[in-house]
């Protein structure tokens, strides 16, 4: 795996975490519609897995720099996942959608902090 | 006049304006007003074809070229046309199941009955006034884009075009003006206008038409951009859905907003949908000299009706092979691209022609901008899939 795919695969997750947090902030307001919420959540949440099947599957040369990042960025797209899956429980939930938004806006800055960085 | 809109914000539209917004934001938004421009001259030109000599578009393709020119452009016309209404129906599905939450399969079903049920029961302007009546709800976005306090300067500094060196900057002008001139828009509107019997009392329904019905799907595509130029590129989020298309307007407008932008949504690709699908059906039937047409009952011409029967049923396997609809729309409008040229060219042949349209012949400005289009189109055909695989489809 060559740095600019490996880039290119931790763009999406900010992207995705990104569109979760804006998500995730229309629950804690109460401006968005459960089923939608739960749909598109379960949606960004394949892409994300999706995206950390890839990386998994993807030979990253253990000498060549970018295997540490590759783990890193299977783990976010775990946090990622997991964030997302809060809202799709429970897409009425107030809180729970101000909580996710606050950690999905966080993974967010973490993978573009990653990409960044490679 | 209405019926412009629903024909033209179809998912291409939607899908293109939002990720060129999200991505490269206001500087691309110059290329809808080249795009919107390309389609209003085109369609005024062929709809007073039509009014003259009552000849749609797919007719004058097999008058002006050979055979076998004619024949690739009715396969590559129909390979296009069905990937764009599979496109459609899928779309369809995402969207439905965001109010529903069944299963997208189940709702692209539920979409094909509608659809086959609206144009079995509805007549050809009823379905236009369905269809394109509820397609304005998009213009939520347009209401968007203004709540959202845009900078107003930046806004207009983006009509103005500039020199660039990114070539994803290309790519989505490029995809701006192409799904503005989707072949099938103008097949439709050509025929359509003979299913309404046009003829030299409708030059000014034709223009109103042209002019006004694609101008007001222009302001709903510049809306989705600037809006999504607002919500999406600062947050640095990529449109991989139509639910992300609907988000934006639910960022200021809340629960109303992401409501107007389902109905608004559904409606426009739900005449999209249509509109391929009869597109296909009269180029098939154009090109074998069937008789034709939703004037005559159904089963009054059936190689018609079941072409229209099976262009649907192939649209829908296409949806429900699971193959995400927003790739498969960014597919269909970047290889239509080079297919364009063979799309417009009869029709400014015969449009220039004074032996067909007589006085109706195009003046010196239509010819002018004609030929001049012409040249951008072709530009376009090289240019677009040059650029889809230079930047990776834009990503």
């Amino acid at each position: 795996m060559q740095p600019d795919e490996l880039a290119r695969s931790i763009e999406t997750l900010e992207s995705t975490a990104a569109e979760g947090a804006l998500l995730a902030n229309d629950v804690a307001g109460d401006r968005s519609k459960a089923t939608f919420v739960r749909a598109h959540a379960r949606e960004l949440g394949e892409t994300v897995e999706h995206e950390a099947e890839k990386l998994n599957d993807a030979e990253a040369d253990p000498q060549g720099g970018v295997a540490p990042a590759k783990v890193k960025a299977i783990n976010l797209a775990d946090e990622i996942s997991a964030a997302l899956g809060r809202i799709q429980i429970a897409p009425d939930d107030e809180a729970e959608g101000g909580a996710a938004e606050k950690e999905l806006s966080a993974l967010s800055e973490k993978a573009g902090d990653l990409a960044e960085g490679l | 006049m209405i019926a412009a809109i629903g024909g033209f914000v179809d998912i291409g539209d939607l899908v293109f304006n939002a990720q060129a917004g999200a991505s490269v934001g206001t500087p691309a938004l110059w290329a809808v007003p080249v795009g919107v421009l390309g389609i209003m001259i085109f369609a005024e030109m062929s709809g007073r074809i039509v009014a003259v000599s009552n000849k749609p578009n797919f007719v004058l393709v097999k008058e002006r070229y050979s055979t076998r020119l004619s024949t690739f452009t009715l396969v590559a016309s129909l390979v296009l046309t069905v990937l764009t209404l599979g496109a459609e129906l899928g779309g369809l599905g995402f969207v439905l199941n965001y109010l529903f939450d069944v299963s997208v399969n189940f709702f692209v079903l539920v979409a094909l009955f509608a659809i086959a049920a609206a144009i079995y029961f509805l007549p050809f302007g009823g379905l236009e006034r369905v269809f394109g009546y509820m397609g304005l709800a998009l213009l939520v976005y347009i209401v968007a884009s203004i709540k959202l306090d845009p900078d107003w300067g930046e806004i207009g500094r983006g009509f103005v075009p500039e020199r660039h060196g990114a070539a994803v900057y290309w790519y989505f002008v490029v995809g701006l003006i192409a799904a503005a001139l989707m072949p099938y828009e103008i097949y439709f509107y050509s025929s359509g206008a003979v299913e309404e019997g046009w003829d030299e009392r409708d030059m000014k329904v034709n223009k109103a038409n042209a002019f006004v019905g694609f101008g007001l799907g222009g302001l709903i595509s510049v809306g989705i951009l600037v809006a999504a130029a607002q919500v999406l590129k600062p947050a640095g989020i990529s449109p991989d859905s139509i639910g992300t298309v609907a988000l934006v307007a639910e960022v200021p407008y809340g629960e109303t907003g992401l409501i107007l932008a389902f109905i608004g949504i559904i409606f426009a690709v739900g005449g999209a949908t249509i509109d391929t699908a009869f597109s296909a059906a009269y180029n098939l039937a154009q090109h074998q000299g069937w008789k034709w047409g939703k004037r005559f009952r159904l089963l009054d011409e059936p190689r018609f009706t079941l072409s229209l029967a099976g262009f649907l049923l192939v649209g829908f396997a296409i949806a429900q092979s699971g193959v995400d609809p927003i790739s498969l729309t960014e597919y269909a409008v970047i290889f239509s691209i080079p297919v364009l040229p063979l799309t417009y060219l009869p029709i400014l042949l015969v449009g220039n022609d004074p032996n067909v349209m007589g006085k109706h012949v195009n003046g010196p400005v239509n010819r002018l901008l004609g030929w001049a289009y012409f040249g951008l189109i072709c530009l376009l055909a090289v240019a677009a899939p040059v650029l889809f695989v230079w930047t990776n489809g834009g990503g």
